[in-house]
């Protein structure tokens, strides 16, 4: 076990390191000048090259490559994040400020896509070719092709025109106001959720169909169990494990999908201010949340990993 | 010459209070020039309100404006958007201001008053007394001479957008404590002048803070201002909130509490829907869409106004053939541009223009620029000259492969696709779209790697001593075509110094018809301004503000409710 775990571990480092590599190679070869948006367009025209070049250096981007790449990853060993240079934002207080939010809609995003999946796919499988597997099929393969940050544009205005709706325009926290929280966080999730339920759906009918067919399914039904015990005791633990395996997953596709659904409806979270970093090109902040989003994604597999052990007591590691 | 903007009280006057102001006036008259400070001033310093426009209003409330996204950095003056002087102006003051209540008047601000001499080359600023910033210091005439040197010659490392309005300003002087005088090299019209003294980017900052950041404020977040609202609090990309200064100099204002200015994109959905679902009580840069629906809306007000920035096409004159007037003004004379802007009437408001703004008094009015060619409603005249121009400059066959730079924005991207069109069909000149994020065009235009270039520029004032320099100047920062022509730059120095409104004005009109016949850019549209604002919302009217850089204060503004 402890080597299954080291191993994987290991494997989630050399992962963040490539993802470290490749983000800093991106933003450093993705055209387009910091300086614009920092100094503005007017400004911007108003540098000499030499302004640039002292600025750019003051930054610290005049240093060779492999050089700013072992000190950005020294400062972060040493729990540096270091400041966007818009403003001087500390990208630690970016993270606590706004990373609360986009976990609790990353969260609720998979509890909800459970909550709807996991039902139409039980009630998929059991009764497959009827009506009810047909409609949920269908809805399935809508909402797996509906982009999460169309139907968030339209969930923002059918809310704003049919009931005047908007969700508040500042950060507030679940411990702040927790009615005021939930209208933030609600609509990305149930977009988010959705479409994530709709993979959970297909994933859980096709194992349950496999599942139900097995001797151990017969045997219980024989032996007069009714059928929904039959399903939440025997057949659905059965089939979670490849769900749960997809869940982690669908967990990677709800971080990115986050950072476009925040968008469509203006939360405020980390999702969103990736978007910003990108635009105005504040490369320290676009490496440290991408390296943090891959951290979180290596760190949902190694999880879900483990947790096949604990699901299944027939599974062990080498 | 004396310029003073000095609103009287409104209070009746007795016989005896009457004869002694005349008195004094009379005096004052007499003795202006030799008095440094006396009763007269005293007097007259007291005799100024700024006032709402509607007789009775009220105290109180929050104002939630929402403007444009979180700026870059906090230094106003080494700022060019409105990411800047949207949540920041509140909290100071400039030496003079535009009337908030028309946007046009300039009308006394931390100077209660001023005198320009004779000749144009000396101007006085009398400074208020007993104004404080918002730390408790003392405001001073050596505040003003700090803040005014950085603009005028800035120091190493750091860039100030605004300096060449002042290039002509030798020296700063402080007189007294309540007195500066600002000395000319060369005299320069009185409205340039006083335009740029007034422009809402020369916000006044104390010498202490400025010396102790050394002259970069980039990174200090709130910096003590005199302004009618204080910082409160800042979340970053989310809200500023300002509250109200209770010892302002303009005693009753300002009538709001609070005001909180959320940072939201220009032109977006969610700026227009957070107005139009009671969010936010100010819309300001709206999309066209949400502005009609505002308009429709009985509870709101929907006002539209001009914008201090010119769209266009830059052409690479170091690139042949575009090096050639007739190439340039052919191309100018094929692009039909009331379809250009009715192309993206649903994503931004523009107007048809030339190549100075069209609403301008110095510049040839919009009637008789519709009748001019290459702006006229039906563009097969233009198109036929044009294609002469083209068969003269020995092009008749068209050009291939021209490389068009195109923005990475939602109007650039229509207009670069109706522009290619109107000169394939009107030229047979083959383009070739290349889409380029913000920075990067500005990175490409300025190394001149690029045949074509769509994009936008802004310029502080509407006068074109300003932007003649900027944009069509040999070396001016904005002319990104390297475009040069001897006899437009002699002209612009002249233009510049002239003193004389009506030869100026004639100046003006001859410069334009060398930019016609010589184009430096093709002008495809002048930007307008949509604003909304909920019924309640008064005091501030802005149909006739110029950009949305000058008036950006509330003080003058109440609610309502």
């Amino acid at each position: 076990m402890r080597k299954y775990l080291l191993r994987r571990l290991l494997f989630g480092l050399v992962t963040l390191v490539g993802v470290s590599v490749i983000i800093f190679v991106v933003m450093r070869i993705l055209p387009g000048d910091p300086l614009v948006a920092m100094f503005g367009i007017e400004g911007f025209a108003k540098l000499t090259p030499a302004d640039r070049a002292r600025i750019m250096e003051e930054l610290g981007f005049s240093d060779a490559l492999p050089v700013q790449y072992v000190r950005w990853l020294h400062d972060i060993g040493l729990g540096r994040l270091g400041k966007s240079f818009f403003r001087a934002e500390s990208v630690a207080d970016v993270i606590l400020h706004r990373g609360p939010l986009s976990a609790e809609i990353g969260i609720l995003s998979v509890v909800i896509s459970w909550l709807v999946g996991l039902p139409v796919g039980i009630i998929s499988a059991f009764r497959p070719n009827s009506w009810s597997d047909n409609v949920a099929r269908s809805l399935a393969i809508v909402f797996l092709a509906i982009p999460g940050f169309w139907l968030g544009m339209l969930v923002v205005l059918a809310l704003l025109f049919w009931f005047h709706f908007k969700a508040p325009l500042v950060i507030v926290h679940l411990w702040q106001d927790p009615w005021a929280n939930f209208q933030l966080v609600i609509g990305p999730a149930v977009v988010l959720g959705l479409s994530q339920g709709a993979y959970i759906a297909r994933m859980s009918r096709s194992c349950l169909l496999e599942v139900i067919r097995e001797d151990f399914v017969r045997t219980a039904r024989a032996k007069g169990l009714i059928e929904g015990l039959v399903v939440l005791r025997h057949a659905l633990p059965n089939a979670l494990l490849p769900v749960i395996t997809v869940s982690g997953i669908l967990m990677g596709f709800v971080l990115g999908g986050s950072v476009a659904v925040e968008q469509a409806f203006g939360v405020p979270g980390l999702g969103r201010a990736l978007v910003t970093a990108v635009i105005e090109r504040d490369i320290v902040v676009v490496q440290n949340l991408v390296l943090l989003y891959g951290v979180i994604f290596v760190v949902i597999n190694v999880l879900v990993d483990l947790s096949y052990a604990w699901l299944d007591p027939r599974i062990r590691y080498r | 010459m004396t310029d003073q903007h000095v609103r009287p009280r409104s209070t009746s006057l007795s016989r005896r209070a009457f004869l002694s102001r005349f008195g004094l006036a009379g005096a004052g008259a007499v003795f202006a020039s030799r008095l440094l400070e006396g009763p007269a001033h005293a007097q007259q310093e007291g005799t100024f309100q700024l006032r709402a426009p509607e007789p009775n209003p009220k105290y109180g409330g929050t104002l939630r404006f929402g403007v444009h996204n979180a700026p870059a950095h906090f230094d106003v003056h080494q700022s060019g958007t409105v990411g800047n002087i949207g949540p920041q102006g509140p909290m100071y003051d400039c030496l003079i201001r535009r009337d908030p209540r028309d946007g046009q008047t300039i009308i006394p601000d931390l100077a209660w008053k001023w005198e320009i001499s004779p000749d144009g080359r000396t101007y006085t600023f009398f400074l208020r007394r007993g104004v404080k910033f918002h730390d408790g210091a003392d405001f001073t005439a050596e505040d003003v001479k700090a803040t005014y040197q950085r603009i005028i010659s800035p120091p190493k490392g750091v860039v100030i957008p605004r300096s060449p309005l002042f290039s002509a300003v030798s020296e700063v002087a402080v007189l007294d404590p309540h007195r500066i005088q600002f000395k000319l090299k060369e005299p320069r019209p009185r409205a340039f002048m006083l335009g740029a003294f007034a422009s809402g980017w020369n916000i006044i900052v104390r010498k202490e803070t400025l010396e102790k950041n050394d002259w970069n404020l980039r990174n200090v977040m709130a910096y003590p201002g005199t302004g009618p609202f204080r910082h409160v609090s800042r979340k970053d990309k989310e809200v500023w909130v300002m509250e109200k200064n209770p010892t302002y100099w303009n005693k009753g204002l300002p009538y709001l509490d609070r005001v909180e200015v959320y940072h939201l994109p220009p032109f977006s959905p969610e700026l227009g829907s957070a107005l139009l679902a009671g969010k936010i009580d100010y819309g300001r840069l709206l999309d066209p869409v949400t502005w009609r629906k505002a308009k429709e809306s009985s509870n709101m007000t929907a006002r539209e106004f001009n914008q201090s920035v010119i769209q266009a096409v830059w052409v690479n004159n170091k690139r042949k053939p575009f090096g050639d007037p007739k190439v340039r003004r052919a191309m100018h004379l094929a692009l039909d541009k009331h379809v250009l802007v009715d192309v993206v009437r649903d994503v931004a408001p523009m107007m048809v223009g030339g190549f100075v703004y069209p609403f301008h008094e110095l510049s040839t009015p919009p009637e008789e620029l519709g009748k001019r060619l290459g702006y006229q409603k039906d563009p097969k005249p233009a198109v036929q000259e044009a294609r002469k121009l083209m068969a003269a400059a020995g092009h008749a066959g068209g050009l291939k492969n021209v490389d068009f730079l195109v923005r990475d924005a939602a109007t650039y991207k229509l207009w670069a696709v109706a522009i290619q069109s109107m000169l394939k069909e009107a030229l047979n000149i083959e383009t070739k779209l290349r889409t380029v994020q913000i920075s990067q065009w500005f990175e490409e235009a300025a190394a001149g790697n690029f045949d074509l270039g769509i994009a936008a520029i802004v310029s502080a004032l509407m006068d074109p001593s300003d932007y003649f320099t900027a944009w069509y100047g040999k070396d001016g920062p904005q002319n990104y075509s390297s475009w040069t022509n001897e006899q437009f730059h002699t002209l612009a120095r002249q233009i510049e110094r002239e003193l004389d409104d009506g030869k100026r004005k004639a100046m003006v009109r001859q410069a334009e018809q060398i930019l016609e016949e010589d184009p430096p850019l093709l002008p495809v549209a002048y930007e307008k301004i949509y604003d909304s604002y909920y019924n309640y919302v008064k005091g501030q009217d802005p149909t006739r503000f110029f950009g949305i850089y000058d008036v950006v204060r509330w003080d003058t503004v109440w609610l309502a409710k």
